[in-house]
């Protein structure tokens, strides 16, 4: 079993005993759940994000938004810390721009679009098989 | 998360699916209307275009926060093009003027199929991310059934 090292607070349960840090099984799953949680919310809001943008694609003079999460989400995992922040951002258009102003590439948006809901499935997946080894950890069969 | 935020992404697709459906109506209307030299304003029917603005609500958090103040896009507008109208030698015509020459509506149908195609095409798009968003959703509440 892989275990990550960073801790994250869990609510009403002490994983400190006599001041020895409890790195029980448990908790290495409590944190895998929270990390895929966060995961599965950047993704869900960045959805939302694409379907604005996509949403304006003829709007004159818009400018595409993007969600930065991932480079802050491992920046705060070396410090120990998953509770790392969506953020929406004008996005950076690398010079690109439409005659009408607007900076959003429909074919672009809709790759993204496409990675971003599999990156969601694959979160997904993975937190469900996490709940259910934590079932058959419960029901022991 | 709340619930509403969980649909949140279904509304904006929503509202870009009814602003390109609106587009639609009104080259659908221009091309109908491209040789109307009558209209209730007087004088030839004018081409209409629509105005596009996207919304922001920062009435709830602003840019920044998670998830805040996304909108979708709006129609603001239906405007009407100002450009000269087609001017034809039809004696015959009644609407004809004392030169012969009858005014045609600004409806040039390259313009306006352009704009078709294009409409329909962010039409698709956002029916598109409203899937990929349902996909998604079921996803999640797979989540509960695992």
């Amino acid at each position: 079993m892989v275990r990550f090292t960073f801790s994250v607070p869990l609510s009403g349960s002490s994983r400190t005993t006599n001041g020895i840090t409890d790195t029980t099984v448990m908790v290495t799953h409590a944190a895998q759940t929270d990390l895929l949680k966060s995961l599965l919310d950047a993704a869900s809001l960045r959805h939302r994000v694409l379907a604005q943008n996509i949403a304006n694609v003829n709007t004159p003079g818009y400018h595409r938004l993007e969600v930065r999460f991932e480079d802050e989400l491992a920046r705060s995992l070396k410090t120990g810390n998953v509770r790392a922040l969506p953020q929406i951002a004008e996005a950076d258009s690398h010079g690109f721009e439409r005659v009408d102003g607007n900076t959003v590439d429909i074919d672009e948006e809709m790759g993204r679009l496409s990675k971003n809901a599999l990156l969601f499935n694959a979160y997904s997946q993975l937190l469900a098989s996490k709940i259910g080894q934590m079932r058959s950890a419960i029901v022991g069969r | 998360m709340a619930f509403d935020d969980v649909l949140a992404a279904t509304n904006i697709s929503g509202t870009g699916m009814a602003a390109e459906r609106l587009r639609m109506e009104v080259v659908a209307n221009n091309i109908a209307n491209a040789f109307s030299t009558r209209s209730p304003n007087g004088g030839p029917f004018r081409r209409q275009d629509v105005v596009f603005a996207a919304v922001l609500n920062n009435k709830l958090g602003g840019l920044g926060r998670p998830g805040s103040g996304l909108g979708g896009v709006e129609v603001t507008d239906v405007v009407e093009d100002q450009s000269e109208f087609i001017r034809v030698h039809e004696p015959g015509h009644p609407d004809a003027d004392a030169d012969g020459m009858v005014s045609y509506p600004n409806v040039h149908l390259e313009v306006e199929m352009t704009n078709l195609i294009t409409a329909s095409r962010a039409y698709e798009a956002n029916v598109n991310a409203a899937k990929t968003q349902q996909r998604m959703m079921e996803q999640s509440l797979a989540l509960i059934r695992a």
